[in-house]
């Protein structure tokens, strides 16, 4: 059996009366691509938010790398990086400043972290514009920074929350090119998205999330194969059966 | 720590970016140094325009104007007898000097000359000065034609020619007034407790305060661009971050007052060396205080219009009540209030050093007020602060 990277147990949190997680549990192997799904409102980014050490949980254990995040949330930081739904960069600093920044941020010193920084630049095609200004870049370009920073410092385990948002098919191929390198060099990653054909691609394993619940957990194909001929069938169609077609925003 | 070093320099560098910013920061204390400049540099020295009617135009008459024009500050106004009459009468004129016909013709005939000042009243302060100057001037002239006459007595019957006798006493008297015998020397030890010395540490403080918008959005911002979330998943912990953003602010105010300070150094020479360092110490001390009162702000404000909001209206009711622009007499009610604000104790001690001559000695207290406010502030802002909303 492969090594547990992840461990969630009956994870809980509430705000005021909304229960927003309600009793999640899931683990992810070491090295796994883990694909988190759900609808608007289900609780994928507060499930992110707790196991990234951000927000509290209610209840719950959570253990990364060996690490609870409730006893030792430095040991947790220092091995996980976290690629955010929306933009968070410093937009008037240029590509490498921000990466340098957050690299010294992620524990290394000048030299690593300018090292590591045109590594990741070049990773994602961006090395000519890494003393560009964010500002003046493409909304591709800003994601595929956005996702660049989240590898500074090497971590352990990657949360990506919905990373191809937005963009043109050249720099979201990009970005799977890039996760695939990832894990094919040991990374564990915690992946979050809307679009199902992309889990469906990149996923070993997927949970479909909820009302705060994880309702179903499986490969792609499995999941498929519960309401017919996987190679028929596609992922948006076990989403829908499971979560409904009712809208949520 | 040093993971708050680098969130302060990223905070700096920033700021450095951003153009408004800077402008507001960074360029406003050098535009309003150089109106207080244009106001009172120029005053200094004493200037003043001397009007004279010259009713005798002789040689004699011209070398007492062309000599009194050589002293620095001094301009002339050449009127007429009537012109300079109706303005003295207008009292457009206080005084005024009359060079009386026949003057020049008394002087060469080795007689008593006489200059005449009309004038209101005593001729009022300008006047008086005017007068000692004018005075000082004719008596060298008094003393040179002495010097020739004696020399030239003393010289009769020589067979020497009178006009080499001129010529020679002229050089001798030229080289003696280039190096003369009892010289004197101007040495600035401190400021003279004028207007802008009483305004000055004001003005400042007041700067570094303002800036105390700019520290209360800095929390807000980062919330905003979403780096603020992103930085908490790092090894930073929250206190590092907000140490950081706490430097930088320091970091900003104490830049700003170095700018005036040095500014007021270089140009007025308010300062001796070793008390310009001591007005950075209570610059710094100062600019901590406020940062730390923007901390509060940052804490509590949930969006940038919020902070600025709140930051302006703090920092006008601290401006006002710290006696800024006015004088609190001491004892009155308003001067009790104003104990609660940063600015007395900014504007005192710095007010101690500029235009008392003081020390650091002398300022303990204000500095140990603000450094109390810097440290109380910084803790009950680290209290308050939550970077999420039901988490750290």
């Amino acid at each position: 059996m492969a090594e547990e990277f992840l461990v969630v147990k009956d994870l809980h949190k509430s705000f005021n009366e909304h229960k927003a997680v309600n009793g999640v549990s899931f683990a992810i192997e070491k090295g796994e691509i883990f694909g988190l799904l759900g609808p608007n409102g289900a609780g994928k980014t507060t499930t992110i938010r707790m196991l990234s050490t951000v927000l509290e949980p209610d209840s719950g254990e959570v253990v990364i790398g060996g690490h609870s995040i409730r006893q030792e949330p430095e040991a947790v930081r220092s091995i996980i990086g976290v690629c955010p739904q929306e933009l968070a960069l410093y937009e008037d600093l240029s590509a490498l400043d921000n990466m340098v920044f957050f690299g010294r941020m992620a524990g290394l010193n000048g030299q690593e972290a300018r090292a590591q920084a045109m590594q990741h630049l070049e990773l994602m095609g961006l090395v000519e514009r890494a003393r560009g200004r964010v500002s003046r870049f493409s909304g591709g370009m800003k994601r595929r920074i956005n996702l660049a920073i989240a590898l500074m410092g090497t971590p352990r385990l990657l949360f990506l929350d919905e990373p191809t948002v937005g963009i043109d098919p050249q720099s979201r191929n990009n970005i799977y090119e890039t996760i695939r390198g990832l894990r094919d060099r040991g990374m564990t990653i915690l992946y979050t998205t809307h679009y199902m054909e992309e889990a469906d691609r990149l996923c070993r394993r997927v949970a479909i999330m909820d009302a705060g619940q994880i309702i179903t957990l499986d490969t792609p194909r499995q999941l498929k194969s519960q309401i017919g001929s996987p190679d028929q069938v596609t992922l948006e169609d076990v989403f829908l059966k499971l979560t409904g077609r009712s809208l949520r925003d | 720590m040093k993971r708050a070093l680098y969130v302060a320099l990223n905070e700096v560098r920033l700021y450095i970016r951003d153009k408004g910013d800077l402008a507001f920061g960074m360029l406003l204390p050098i535009v309003t140094f150089a109106l207080m400049y244009g106001a009172f540099g120029g005053h200094t020295l004493f200037e003043a325009t001397a009007p004279i009617v010259d009713e005798d135009g002789g040689p004699y008459a011209a070398r007492l104007v062309a000599q009194l024009e050589a002293v620095p500050g001094i301009d002339i106004d050449r009127l007429t007898a009537a012109q300079a009459d109706t303005r003295l009468e207008r009292s457009d004129l206080q005084l005024v000097l009359y060079i009386p016909a026949g003057f020049s013709d008394a002087l060469a005939a080795g007689e008593p000359a006489q200059l005449v000042f009309r004038q209101r009243g005593n001729g009022g302060q300008e006047g008086q000065i005017l007068a000692s100057i004018i005075r000082g001037v004719a008596g060298d002239i008094d003393r040179e034609f002495r010097v020739h006459r004696q020399v030239a007595a003393g010289l009769a019957g020589a067979a020497v020619p009178a006009d080499r006798i001129a010529v020679t006493v002229q050089e001798l008297l030229d080289r003696e007034r280039r190096q003369p015998a009892v010289a004197v020397a101007e040495e600035v030890v401190g400021g003279s407790p004028d207007f802008i010395n009483q305004f000055l540490p004001g003005i400042v403080v007041m700067y570094v305060l303002f800036s105390l918008t700019l520290s209360a959005r800095v929390i807000v911002e980062e919330r905003k661009r979403g780096t603020l979330e992103r930085l908490l998943t790092t090894r930073l912990s929250v206190g590092g971050l907000y140490f950081g953003k706490f430097m930088s602010s320091v970091f900003r105010g104490f830049i700003q007052t170095f700018i005036l300070l040095g500014l007021s150094y270089i140009v007025f020479r308010f300062f001796t060396p070793v008390s310009f360092l001591a007005a950075l110490v209570v610059a710094f001390v100062f600019a901590a205080a406020a940062a730390a009162l923007g901390m509060i702000i940052a804490s509590i404000a949930r969006s940038e219009d919020g902070a600025a909001w709140i930051g302006v209206v703090f920092t006008m009711t601290m401006v006002m009540l710290g006696g800024t622009f006015f004088q609190v007499a001491e004892g009155s009610v308003l001067d009790t209030i104003g104990k609660i604000s940063i600015i007395t104790y900014g504007r005192e001690a710095l007010g101690t050093i500029i235009a008392g001559s003081g020390t650091l000695g002398d300022t303990v207290f204000q500095l140990t007020v603000l450094a109390g406010v810097a440290v109380v502030g910084l803790v009950i802002s680290r209290l308050i602060f939550r970077a999420v909303p039901g988490g750290k």
